[in-house]
């Protein structure tokens, strides 16, 4: 196998981990709304996977980088540099206190981010 | 060492008492299922907002405001199944002897209430033109009284009405004056206020001035405004008139005036208008008029208290009206004539005002207003099904921006108002207040789809078998128990019902509504004695006011429970359960994983250990006397407070002087002078450390509530601390500087924790909102944490702190009413489980005229307030969101208090301010109940010196007492001879002009002259003359009358002293022009510029 196929491999499975993860938000946050969860039980359990998704995404693209997959790279670069953004001023995290006034956002970056995490799996899987 | 007999210094072994610490408390927060720790598992349904409760107190009176309408007489045969007092306010005999209460005919029109009839009729639509002559001027009771009655919906139709069909008091009105003042204000998206029709306008001359209406006001034809100063047959009295340039030449500095025109103050309220203070013409407002009407500007508020006009027997004097006088006529229209005429509107209306304009530019804003009640509520007779009077909530516990719905949300977009709810479900009830009633007897009806409570505007239906629920339109079985007592086995009148009959209600909760025994009260003191705070006097101040309050602490039924810690660079514990009786100190110094050395006697039950704590807290400062520690290690000190207090939950009462500098929640010294009023500011106003965020997260899941007090000599970091109250249901003092050995300062700091300490509090508490199909909560303001979409949780609910909801559209509105209900469940100091309910029903309309009519201008400057707040966190700018240019008379004081909150503290740029100010006013604007928040936005300004000889005193007939005038805030009031008071509901500023008269020192604060006076904060002396004990008594008036628990300190500000105070006393002056911020016309224009342009 070419090392090529090896990076895409590895690619459809750390993507389809990263969608598995975003519906899990997606799902949580749904849950939030009509009440089935309280906040901070919420925010408990998505911010440990907050940084966990953020470093795997970021490992993935650097894979690419290093195997020299421009496209691939170039697709998942704006991603990085968002969740860097988003680290550095220390807005990563889910705050239970706000999170009735920013879950609007929340869960529009969560779809986004699906729909992102998806349209990525089918380019690993079919290119 | 301190003189506590126990082991000083005891240290357990680190491990010794871990285990304790596993509270099953611990484990129980919240908990995986939907439902925090307050829902009942064993709640009767499974829907999931059956949280919601209800508690209540025994032997309650409904509790009401005293604008009500008088009770009804009972019916003679009416049985009451309960035993308060409550059937003097049920309906009239003709409902309660309907045949058959099961039969009851629901919906059939039933008399209205006699306040809305009373109110609806026979007043006069005065709408007076500025300017106009004196001679020509309606009496301003007039055009007060419009405001307390139910507006009416529709102008269009008033040219219609034949002028036969005006009631004879109609005032008059300036043609000429109308079309002058119309056009600039009125904004294009309203048409319906065009209605102004010349045909009306001729009529309208016709009225002589409401003479006959109101006998108190005399014929005012060639009475000239300022000779309306009464020359009653009273003994002159003293009076201190401003010894301004002209008052000081022609007539003796002090004495008895009756020589001078200005000297009779006695016969009357114009304070202000007293000749002898100069009154600059205002020549840039044009009309000449307008000089001559300025005296008036001190109206007093006939509306409230008629007596104030008889009682006194004071010559009357016609000169009141004047200050009305710029407001524009629309005219009026009869009753009979308005529901004819009205078929559209989707809801009858008993009552006929109309929407009336008054014109905002050139004239005073007319501040009386402020404490006008809001807009009525126009409901249809038949929305309630009881004629309760109470059957709406009060004001002062739940209003709304807008009294009247609009149908769709483009109508609301269209109008451009704000529309929310302001709440103070646990406002403190003051004597002459009723308290709230309660419902006894544990049934209650609740909707079993949505977990509504029973409320005044469902509906019987099916023979009185079922009822309807008002919000989700689900049937619901009527209780048996409603018709007939199983315990007496008699019949009940389920009309006299409580829950039928009253908007606010309480409920004992049964055990579904407790997840385990309501906790006891538990205040647990934290106090800093490090270096500072024994430096500034703060211990042993607060361990004396802790002292003299603990008798005062609720503990009715003997669970209080209490524990005291100190903190400097270690946690001093103390056991008061000693059997010595001496309490034991035993100190922690690990700050890494700080345990509890001996947590079971760490709290005690207050009646039990308190001679141990008299005796500790009296040797409280002594023990620390000599420290030199600067450490505070607040975080630690916090988190084993938690760990104390968490497995019953209760208050931490934090004093902290210092900011916290070891251990976990460690704040760093961050005020920047450079960043102060640059948009950087905002990250000022950030809570720096994110501990306390999560620290307050913890503790609303154990029910720990935690109450600040700074005292920081110069940055205590506000916006960091406050966030503990914030999330936890609390209460932020800030004291800056504070320092023990100035009394006004202690007084303070005594006052505000006796207060803390001895309201009564809610408990453990859970607040739902729940609206009407098509509405829904979009965001929450004030001091909880939001645990659900429509829940919030509130550990304690401390008195008097108000909550706004703003609410948004989810459908169209197809119903004529919608409903607002608020249900609080807490547990109350006296341990038991209680539900307040608090239900308000509005009318939906369809017509703008409508909603602008029916907006409360109160409500809307709380609303923004709170937004503006939220937003000053959210980035940097300030918010100045004037929703529009209101031009409807009941808004027309919004461009003021819009101008006042762009001027305030809290939101104005200045690099003056330090952050601590600012972050404690932001705390101040999202908490304070409308009562006090409208004068801290806008302040009260009184004219001491020439005050009416009756200010100050008790009345004898209302024994309330009497208090000056209130003046615009404008420097153009003061006068260099004169003794002026603002009020802002947390502070009360004297004003001493420099060429004061020398007797008025001596009298007022027993200095020789001016010079002597001493300026900052002080506390008055009282001396054995009149005028100083009115003046004190007005000033303690004002501490009380309003519902807070702050203290509102006493600063003199001398007109040449520290220039510091001189400022801080003009800011408030805020119709004024201070740069850069506009004066209150130069706003008006802006505003008018901005509406022209259609750039809002």
């Amino acid at each position: 196998m070419s090392m090529e196929a090896m990076v895409f491999l590895f690619g459809v499975i750390v993507g389809a981990g990263l969608l598995f993860v975003k519906v899990f938000f997606v799902i949580l946050i749904s849950d939030l709304e009509v009440d089935y969860i309280n906040p901070i039980e919420m925010c408990n359990k998505l911010n440990q996977l907050v940084l966990p998704e953020m470093f795997v995404h970021a490992l993935l693209s650097f894979i690419y980088l290093i195997s020299g997959q421009w496209i691939a790279t170039a697709w998942n670069l704006p991603l990085v540099a968002y969740n860097a953004n988003k680290i550095m001023t220390g807005k990563h995290m889910y705050d239970a206190t706000e999170i009735f006034r920013t879950l609007g956002q929340h869960k529009k970056e969560c779809f986004i981010k699906l729909g992102f995490y998806l349209l990525s799996f089918f380019y690993y899987l079919y290119r | 060492m301190g003189p506590s007999g126990g082991p000083m210094n005891q240290r357990p072994p680190m491990n010794q008492q871990r285990p304790l610490q596993q509270h099953p408390g611990m484990g129980r927060p919240p908990g995986p299922g939907p439902r925090p720790p307050v829902s009942g598992p064993g709640a009767p349904t499974s829907q999931p907002q059956q949280q919601q409760q209800q508690f209540q107190q025994h032997g309650g009176v409904p509790s009401q405001s005293p604008q009500r309408p008088p009770p009804m007489n009972s019916a003679p045969g009416a049985t009451m199944p309960m035993v308060r007092p409550v059937s003097n306010l049920q309906q009239q005999p003709s409902d309660v002897g309907q045949p058959g209460h099961d039969q009851a005919p629901l919906n059939q029109a039933r008399p209205p209430p006699p306040g809305q009839q009373a109110s609806g009729m026979g007043q006069p639509h005065g709408q007076v033109a500025w300017g106009a002559p004196p001679g020509s001027a309606p009496s301003s009771g007039n055009a007060q009284n419009q405001r307390s009655r139910p507006p009416s919906l529709v102008m269009q139709q008033q040219p219609l009405h034949p002028p036969s069909h005006q009631t004879p008091s109609q005032p008059p009105v300036q043609p000429a004056m109308q079309p002058a003042m119309q056009p600039p204000m009125q904004p294009p998206m309203q048409p319906p206020m065009q209605s102004q029709t010349p045909a009306q306008q001729p009529q309208q001359p016709q009225h002589p001035p409401s003479i006959g209406q109101d006998p108190n006001f005399a014929p005012m034809a060639g009475t000239p405004i300022p000779t309306g100063q009464a020359t009653g047959g009273h003994k002159p009295k003293r009076v201190y008139p401003s010894a301004g340039v002209n008052a000081a030449q022609d007539s003796p500095p002090y004495g008895p005036m009756s020589g001078h025109p200005g000297g009779e103050v006695g016969g009357g309220f114009q304070s202000v208008g007293a000749p002898g203070m100069p009154q600059p013409p205002q020549p840039q407002y044009g009309a000449s008029a307008m000089a001559a009407a300025s005296p008036s500007y001190g109206t007093p508020v006939p509306t409230h208290n008629p007596t104030f006009q008889q009682g006194h027997g004071q010559g009357q004097i016609p000169q009141q009206p004047n200050a009305h006088q710029m407001t524009n006529q629309m005219g009026s229209m009869s009753l009979q004539q308005q529901q004819q005429q009205q078929p559209g509107y989707g809801f009858s209306n008993n009552a006929g005002p109309s929407l009336t304009t008054v014109a905002l530019t050139g004239t005073r804003p007319h501040i009386q207003d402020l404490e006008a009640p809001p807009p009525a509520i126009r409901l249809t007779s038949a929305a309630s099904v009881t004629q309760s009077p109470y059957a709406n909530c009060d004001p002062s516990y739940k209003r709304s921006t807008l009294n009247a719905i609009p149908a769709t949300q483009e109508l609301l977009k269209k109008s451009r108002l704000p529309l929310g709810l302001v709440i103070t479900p646990y406002r403190s009830v003051k004597e002459g207040d009723e308290p709230v009633p309660v419902v006894s007897d544990s049934i209650m009806a609740r909707c079993r789809r949505c977990r509504t409570y029973i409320n005044p505007y469902v509906k019987f239906v099916e023979g009185g078998q079922r009822w309807k629920c008002n919000m989700c339109f689900t049937l619901n079985e009527v209780p048996s128990s409603f018709d007939y007592d199983p315990h007496t086995q008699q019949p009940v009148d389920r009309w006299q019902r409580l829950e039928l009959n009253y908007a606010v209600v309480e409920y004992i909760a049964p055990t579904e509504y407790m997840v385990r025994p309501p906790q006891p009260p538990v205040y647990l003191f934290l106090i800093d004695v490090s270096y500072q705070a024994i430096q500034c006097g703060m211990v042993a101040t607060a361990a004396a006011a802790i002292l003299e309050s603990l008798d005062h602490i609720p503990n009715e039924e003997g669970r209080t429970k209490v524990g005291v810690i100190a903190v400097d660079s270690a946690i001093h514990f103390f056991n008061l359960n000693t059997v010595s009786g001496e309490p034991e100190m035993l100190v922690v110094s690990d700050l890494e994983e700080p345990f509890l050395p001996q947590p079971l006697d760490m709290l005690c039950n207050l009646t039990d250990c308190r001679d141990n704590l008299s005796s500790l807290l009296d040797r409280l400062h002594n023990m620390f006397k000599d420290t030199h520690n600067v450490g505070s290690a607040l975080g630690p000190a916090l988190l084993s407070a938690y760990k104390l207090i968490s497995p019953i939950g209760g208050k931490i009462l934090c004093l902290q002087s210092s900011l916290p500098n070891l251990g976990p929640g460690v704040v760093k010294m961050r005020e920047d002078p450079k960043l102060l009023g640059t948009s950087k500011e905002s990250t000022l106003l950030e809570p720096a450390s994110s501990f306390y965020k999560t620290f307050s997260i913890d503790c609303m899941k154990s029910q720990v509530c935690v109450d600040m007090f700074l005292f920081g000599a110069q940055y205590s970091d506000v916006a960091t601390m406050n966030c503990l109250p914030k999330y936890t249901g609390g209460n932020t003092f800030f004291y800056p500087s504070f320092n023990a050995a100035r009394p006004e300062d202690a007084e303070k700091l005594r006052h505000e924790l006796r207060e803390i300490l001895s309201q009564e509090i809610a408990l453990e508490a859970v607040m739902r909102v729940r609206v009407s199909k098509g509405l829904r909560m979009s965001a929450f303001y004030g001091n909880f944490f939001v645990r659900s979409t429509d829940l919030l949780s509130l550990p304690n609910v401390p008195r008097d702190q108000s909550y706004s909801i703003e609410l948004g559209f989810e459908d169209l509105l197809t119903v004529q009413t919608v409903c607002f209900q608020t249900a609080l469940l807490h547990t109350s100091s006296s341990g038991e489980r209680r539900v307040r309910v608090l239900t308000m029903a509005l009318p939906v309309t369809n017509s703008l005229a409508d909603l602008y009519m029916s907006a409360d201008q109160v409500a809307i400057a709380t609303l923004l307030a709170n937004k503006a707040v939220e937003r000053t966190h959210m980035s940097a700018a300030a918010s100045g969101a004037t929703p529009n240019l209101p031009i409807s008379d009941n808004l027309k004081l919004i461009p003021l208090l819009t101008l006042g909150m762009l001027k305030h503290l809290a939101f104005r740029a200045s690099s003056q301010i330090p952050s601590d100010m600012r972050s404690f006013a932001l705390h101040l604007l999202s908490t304070l109940p409308s009562q006090c928040l409208i004068p801290y936005i806008h302040p009260q300004f009184y004219s001491l010196h020439n005050m009416p000889e009756n200010c100050g005193t008790v009345d004898v007939n209302t024994g309330k007492v009497q208090m000056p005038q209130a003046m615009n805030l404008s420097s153009e009031n003061l006068a260099r001879g004169g003794l002026f008071m603002i009020d802002n509901s947390q502070a009360i500023w004297l004003w001493v002009g420099r060429d004061v008269v020398p007797q008025l020192c001596w009298d007022l604060f027993g200095e020789e002259s001016y010079q002597n006076i001493r300026g900052g904060k002080t506390m008055l002396p009282v001396l054995e003359n009149d005028f100083n004990q009115r003046i004190n008594l007005i000033i303690r008036h004002t501490q009380n009358m309003r519902r807070q628990p702050y203290y509102e300190s006493v600063y003199v500000v001398k007109e040449d002293g520290d220039q510091l105070l001189r400022m801080q006393f003009l800011s408030h002056l805020i119709e004024d022009r201070a740069e850069p911020i506009l004066s209150y016309h130069q706003y008006l224009a802006h505003l008018k510029d901005r509406v022209n342009h259609g750039s809002f």
